[in-house]
Parts: C-alpha cells; sequence; structure tokens
C-alpha cells in the first residue's frame, strides 16, 4: 500500500515535474507554428473568402456573392481547355523525362573517366530559372537567328522555315523540348542516388541465376527504387501542372489560346485582368484538383502505409 | 546717382510692373515647377518608367537634373510594357503607396481613373499655372490623352504614332520604274492605298528577292493587333454599333483586313511572323526590306541618328542612311500606337512633389531636351518639337520625318480605349496569333467579336456604351471618311 502511495506520488511529482518541459516545448514551436499560419494558413483562408466575393478591376466589392464565381468555372469553356492542355503536356513530358532520366542514370551508374564533371554539367539546365530558360530557347528557335532551323537547313540541305512557337503543329514539340531539356537533368540525379543504393548482391545472385537485364530490372531494381522514384515522379507532375514560364516565354499560351495552361490563364485572369475573386475560385479548383490526385497517386504508389 | 537703396526701389518697381503685365502663361512652367519643388528638397519620388531605353531619360539625364535644380531624389522603377497596368494596379489595390509619379498608356486611362488609381491633376494645374502650357501640345494628344471623365488625370508625354519608311534609292531607281510601268500602266510611287502597297510589295519581292523584299512588319500579336486596329479603321471598319454595343469586328471589312494581311506576308522576308519590333527593324537597316511601318524611331536610328550612343549599340548599323523617306501608312491615318502619359499615383505620399516633377518634364522647355534625346524613345508631341530649329537640324532628312511626324499627329487614330481595354486587346492578340497560325479568317473573326461581347455584357453594356461613345467622338477614333 505504501510502495503503491510512494509510486503514485512519485508518478505525480514527475507529472508536476514534466508540467514546464511541455510548455517549453510549445513554446519551442510556436514561432514556427505562427509563421507557418501566416504565410500558409491565412493567404489560404482569405483566397477561400475572397473567391465568394466579387473583386475585379473595377470594383472592391467585398460582399457576399454566394457560389457565383464557383458556377462560373463550370461555363468557362476556355478554364477547361486550359487544364486539358495541362494534362497534355504533363502525360507527354514526365515520362519522357523519366525514361531518358533513367537511361541516363544507368549510363552513368558506373564508374568512368571524366563522370562527375558530365554529371555536374548535365545538372546545369535545372540551375536555371525556367523564364531564362524559355527565353532562351525562344531564341533557339527563332527562324531568323536560331540554331534549330539552321542545323536542320543544313541536313535538308535547303533553308527551312519552321515558326516553332507560331505554327500549331510546332509549338507543343517546342514546349516539351524546352521542358525535357530543362527538366531530365532533375529525374536523372534522383534516380541515379537511388539507382546507387540497390543492393549490388541480390543484383548478382541474379546474374549468377541467369536473370536477363528487363527481369532483373523489373523484379529488383524497379522494386528498390520505387519509393524515390514515385516522389521524383510526384515533384516533377506538381511542376508540369503548374508549368508557366516556359509557355509564358515561348507561346504566352498562343497561337490565339492553343497552349495556354491552368497557371497561365490564371495568370492572365487575376494579373492582367484582375478577376481577383473569380482567380480565387480557380486557385481553389486547382488545389481541390491537385490535392485528390497527389493522395490518389501516394496510395496506389503505397507510398504511405 | 540714383543710391542703392533707390536702385532697390526702381528695381522692385520695375520687377513688380514686369509681373503684372506679364501674362501668366508666359511665366516659365518648368521654373514654376523648380521654384515650388525646392522646399522637397532630401524628398525621394519614385516613377514607374518603361524598362529598357525610355528610362535612361530619368536615369541619365532628367533624374539627375531635377536632384540637382531641387535636391529631390527620382528613383526610377523599370517594368516591361506589358507589365505596366499589372504593376501600377497592384500598388494601387495593395494601398503600398509605392509608385509616386507614372508612366500610363493613354488608353488605360479610363480603367485607372475610374479604378481611382490616378490623382486628379487639376488642382495642380491651376496652382502652378500650367494650363496654358498644355495648349501647346498636338492637338490629338491634347484632347484624346488627358482627360477622363472631363477631368485631367494625365499629361500626353510621347508622341507615339506610325510612320511608313520606305528606300527611296529604290522607288528612285529608273529601271525598277520601267518595269514596273511595263508591268502595271503605274508610277513605281510609295503606296497610298493598301491596293497600292500589295501591288508594289508583291512587284519589288518578284524583282529583288531574297536579297531584298517588298515589305517587312512586326507580326508579334502585341505588335500586330495595332496594325489590325488603324487598318480596319482605314478601310472604313467600325469595333462595335455604337446602338447595340455588338461587336462588329467580323464585318466584310475586317475578314477582307485579315485576308489581305495574311496574303501580304508572302512578299514579306521568311518567317516575318515571328518579326517583332527588333527583327523588323534589323531587316529595314540591313536594307532586306523596302518599305516599313513602325514607330518614329525607325526614322531617327535608319539615318544613323544616335546610334553611336553605348546605349544604343544593339541597334544593328544601318546600311541605309539617306536612302529613307517617310510618308503616312496606307489609307492615310496612322495609329497613335501606344504613347505614353505622364500622371500621379493616387496613393502617392509625395503627390505635390511628383505633380512638380511631371510638370517639369512635361513643361516645353524640358520636353524638348527630352524628345531629342537619341537613346531614349519618346517622340515629338507639342507643336513646337516640330518645327524646332535643332531638331530640324539633327541629320539631312530630318525635316521631312518631322513633316511626317506633324501630319501623322494631325490624321493618327487613337488606339481603342474602353474599360478593361486589355481584355479587348487579349482577344486580338489571339485573333492575330490564330491569322498567322493559318486559321481561316473569318472563323477567327466571328471567334473575336463573340469573345468581345462577352466581355462588355459582363463588364454591363449601358456602362461600356456610355465610355464608347464617348471615346468614338473623339477627333482621331475614326476616320473622316
Amino acid at each position: 500500500m505504501a510502495q503503491t502511495a510512494t509510486l503514485e506520488a512519485r508518478a505525480g511529482a514527475t507529472a508536476i515535474a514534466r508540467q514546464p518541459d511541455w510548455s517549453f516545448r510549445y513554446w519551442l514551436i510556436a514561432p514556427a507554428v505562427f509563421l507557418l499560419l501566416l504565410i500558409g494558413l491565412f493567404p489560404l483562408i482569405y483566397s477561400l473568402i475572397v473567391s465568394f466575393q466579387g473583386i475585379t478591376m473595377m470594383t472592391n466589392d467585398t460582399s457576399y456573392q454566394g457560389f457565383v464565381n464557383y458556377a462560373r468555372l463550370f461555363e468557362d469553356t476556355r478554364l477547361w481547355w486550359s487544364l486539358a492542355h495541362t494534362l497534355l503536356i504533363t502525360a507527354i513530358a514526365l515520362p519522357i523525362e523519366l525514361g531518358l532520366g533513367l537511361a541516363m542514370a544507368y549510363l552513368f551508374l558506373e564508374p568512368m573517366r571524366g563522370r562527375q564533371v558530365f554529371v555536374s554539367l548535365l545538372v546545369v539546365p535545372t540551375v536555371i530559372s525556367p523564364i531564362v530558360a524559355g527565353s532562351t530557347w525562344k531564341l533557339m528557335f527563332d527562324n531568323r537567328y536560331g540554331p534549330i532551323n539552321q542545323i536542320i537547313g543544313w541536313l535538308a540541305g535547303h533553308p527551312v522555315v519552321a515558326l516553332w512557337t507560331v505554327h500549331p503543329k510546332l509549338v507543343y514539340p517546342a514546349i516539351i523540348v524546352c521542358e525535357i531539356w530543362q527538366w531530365t537533368p532533375f529525374m536523372f540525379l534522383i534516380l541515379l542516388a537511388a539507382l546507387s543504393n540497390v543492393d549490388r548482391s541480390q543484383l548478382e545472385a541474379a546474374e549468377i541465376d541467369g536473370a536477363g537485364f528487363w527481369r532483373t530490372f523489373r523484379l529488383i531494381v524497379l522494386p528498390a527504387i520505387w519509393p524515390v522514384m514515385a516522389i521524383a515522379l510526384i515533384i516533377r507532375g506538381l511542376d508540369l501542372v503548374r508549368i508557366f514560364d516556359i509557355i509564358w516565354a515561348l507561346t504566352m499560351g498562343g497561337p490565339g489560346t492553343m497552349t495556354e495552361t491552368i497557371s497561365v490563364y490564371t495568370y492572365i485572369q487575376g494579373f492582367q485582368q484582375f478577376e481577383i475573386s473569380y482567380t480565387a475560385a480557380i486557385a481553389f479548383l486547382v488545389i481541390i484538383f491537385l490535392t485528390v490526385i497527389v493522395i490518389a497517386v501516394i496510395r496506389r504508389a503505397g507510398l504511405v502505409k | 546717382m540714383i543710391t542703392r537703396r533707390e536702385f532697390g526701389k526702381y528695381g522692385l518697381a520695375a520687377g513688380l510692373t514686369a509681373g503684372v503685365m506679364r501674362p501668366a502663361w508666359a511665366a516659365d512652367a518648368a521654373d514654376i515647377a523648380v521654384k515650388a519643388a525646392q522646399k522637397y528638397k532630401g524628398t525621394t519620388i519614385s516613377i514607374v518608367w518603361e524598362a529598357g531605353l525610355q528610362a535612361l531619360d530619368p536615369i541619365h539625364f532628367s533624374g539627375p537634373k531635377w536632384k540637382e535644380l531641387t535636391g529631390m531624389d527620382v528613383k526610377v522603377v523599370e517594368v516591361q510594357t506589358a507589365e505596366m497596368f499589372t504593376k501600377i494596379m497592384q500598388d494601387y489595390r495593395s494601398g503600398a503607396g509605392g509608385y509616386d509619379a507614372l508612366n500610363v498608356v493613354p488608353s488605360w486611362m479610363p480603367d485607372l481613373a475610374q479604378a481611382g488609381a490616378l490623382e486628379v491633376l487639376d488642382p495642380y494645374v491651376d496652382k502652378f499655372g500650367y494650363r496654358d502650357a498644355l495648349k501647346t501640345i498636338a492637338p490629338v494628344f491634347r484632347d484624346n490623352w488627358m482627360k477622363a471623365n472631363g477631368k485631367i488625370y494625365a499629361f500626353p508625354d510621347d508622341g507615339d504614332v506610325f510612320l511608313m519608311y520606305y528606300r527611296t534609292d529604290i522607288f528612285g531607281d529608273p529601271k525598277l520604274q520601267a518595269a514596273y510601268r511595263a508591268k502595271t500602266g503605274k508610277d513605281l510611287a510609295v503606296p497610298k492605298t493598301w491596293a497600292e502597297f500589295d501591288s508594289v510589295g508583291q512587284f519589288l519581292t518578284d524583282k529583288l528577292a531574297p536579297k531584298m523584299y517588298g515589305a517587312s512588319f512586326f507580326r508579334q500579336p502585341p505588335y500586330a493587333i495595332f496594325m489590325f486596329e488603324e487598318r480596319f479603321r482605314n478601310e472604313g471598319g467600325k469595333f462595335f454599333d455604337a446602338d447595340t454595343m455588338k461587336a462588329t469586328i467580323n464585318s466584310p471589312i475586317a475578314v477582307k483586313v485579315l485576308t489581305d494581311m495574311r496574303a501580304e506576308n508572302k512578299f514579306m522576308p521568311p518567317g516575318v511572323e515571328q518579326f517583332g519590333f527588333v527583327e523588323n527593324l534589323a531587316a529595314f537597316l540591313q536594307g532586306e526590306s523596302a518599305m516599313t511601318i513602325s514607330w518614329p524611331p525607325y526614322g531617327r536610328w535608319a539615318e544613323g541618328y544616335g546610334t553611336d550612343q553605348e546605349a544604343l549599340k544593339w541597334v544593328p548599323k544601318t546600311t541605309i542612311a539617306g536612302k529613307v523617306g517617310y510618308a503616312l501608312p496606307p489609307g492615310g491615318h496612322p495609329e497613335l500606337a501606344l504613347g505614353f502619359d505622364l500622371a500621379v499615383a493616387s496613393t502617392s505620399r509625395h503627390k505635390e512633389a511628383a505633380y512638380l516633377f511631371i510638370q517639369w518634364l512635361n513643361s516645353p522647355k524640358i520636353s524638348l531636351e527630352r524628345v531629342k534625346l537619341p537613346y531614349t524613345l519618346r517622340d515629338p508631341f507639342r507643336e513646337a518639337h516640330y518645327t524646332d530649329p535643332g531638331y530640324l537640324s539633327l541629320w539631312p532628312n530630318a525635316k521631312y520625318y518631322l513633316a511626317a511626324l506633324k501630319k501623322a499627329s494631325e490624321t493618327g487614330l487613337l488606339d481603342l480605349s474602353l474599360l478593361q481595354t486589355d481584355k479587348y486587346e487579349e482577344v486580338l492578340r489571339q485573333m492575330m496569333s490564330r491569322l498567322w497560325a493559318g486559321d481561316d479568317p473569318k472563323a477567327i473573326a466571328d471567334k473575336a467579336a463573340a469573345d468581345w461581347d462577352a466581355v462588355t455584357k459582363r463588364i454591363g453594356v449601358a456602362k461600356q456604351q456610355a465610355v464608347y461613345k464617348a471615346w468614338a467622338a473623339g477627333s482621331g477614333a475614326y476616320p473622316k471618311m
């Protein structure tokens, strides 16, 4: 009994002793939480409020407008086309970046002379600002001064007039080329790191057992690198969904609205036409859309158990 | 003998007499601004200015000079043209008050004034005696670029207008003249109509390509929309039915203009659809095209004026100096494309100081110096600018250049200016990019008209109609046929 009482007293004393400790922990994380709320949650909530108002360039109408802006989303065919363009670019660029990145990672997996220099050079495009990359590629694609048409002309044996940023059949290839050039090295780096960590003994065992390259890749390498690869795919996928700079620099969404992505359209609505409340509604549509996709991908990829 | 006291007395009397007898307008607007601004010594004002060459004016010339005269610092905020409206509105909407004075494109005035982003200048104009100096601004700019709802919001400060530039040696070539006469029965002359332009342009390309093409234009949509606006109205087109506010940019005239514009690309340098201001400038200055239409700096740079300056090192070396003629574009009513006004931000914390700076910049004396600066893009906008002896002697053909600019200012057409003008312009930009992409002109004109109608409906038909009617009543809205 006395022992029990002693134990209870000790537990109580410990609890009392711990109380300031808990409080101190909260104080420690409080600035970070406050900062997150300030720069993350507050704008989000504020945008949500704005999306139910009627603020435009002409009026600062902050009265409650109901779901007017959300209803407008469904009538806005340009918005849905911009979403379709975004998905098209993502669907084409992402697999190519993955495939090329993986191939390059395999190439540089084995020790070779000058490996570090090559890897450093290959990574250079990713450190360039996308707007600079887009502007540079616009010059590269220029019919008059750009090297692309000159090279094609040399190969063809006569001058070639290919208007990469004007012609409907060429604008998407131009965008995809620029996008792949800039971001394949990112995939390459991540996958190179993942491949370097694959268990060598398993690979050697498979080789001894006579497993071919594809079989080894499918059954040993892919499961080993999948968590990292899935993260890389999610990061790049999200980047592609919000692609703006390259398109703005190359085509500004043209010809017409043919290459307008959701980010380009949102920018035009928000910062050129000042449809503030409607833009907030678009932003929430995108947030919901992305959240659903990311959750689905994470579940499907088995990243969270 | 006059004593010192008497000298002072007589001097004061003479000064007072002169002050009374001298008309108020004769007082120099620049000096008034300087004197009044001296009380703001130590103040820093910020001014939004178009990035690049335009900004060299306040950075190298007017800013330092203003500081020397008043002790005020001028912070120049350089912004790309396409971003200027956005930045100004962002600053206003946020209430940040980051800008004191502004360069604004005149067609933005209804939006900026209605939003409340601009300060009404009438009280300052009266306080600092500037009203009479404003009367010496060329009428088309003074009457159309200064006011919204009857109030002064800005001072016209850059007389932008399209001119046609052509090669006098080509048009004067006896062999080409004979060949053209043999082919058409007409003289090879600078075209006055678009039909003549097509005929001459195709002929010169047939004769001279690939060394030289009949013409080259900038075709990138942000520029091409102004060429469409100009040509559409020269051919008799109207933007709207004023009674219903239904867009009429899909009329047969519009379809013909679009069809012809695309057809003309065939006698221009390959890839002209990608030409912007610089590509087209390079083509003309390097002798690759016989005719072009553009803003006034082309005329100066083609003669080599100022191109030895460090800031203009990027301008391609002209190969055509002394061989350049100036004319009004076909139709005779050139677009007063873009241009700039000076205004004061309503959220400024130094409104009077900012006002005094823009009055000084815009004053007859200082503006004359500024439009002659070789490295900026400021073009004549006061009557006296076109006839200034100093300007007339800047290069051998300057008198023809200034005469053409003056004529252009008298017959020029205003950019469309409505509520939310950019929404209408954005539709035109898309229309032009689809035109160069090869879409059917009728289909894209119909789409553009439908998009305009949707924009008008969203803004409010009656509200927009009132603004359109006021704009259309202006002297430069439509040519007098």
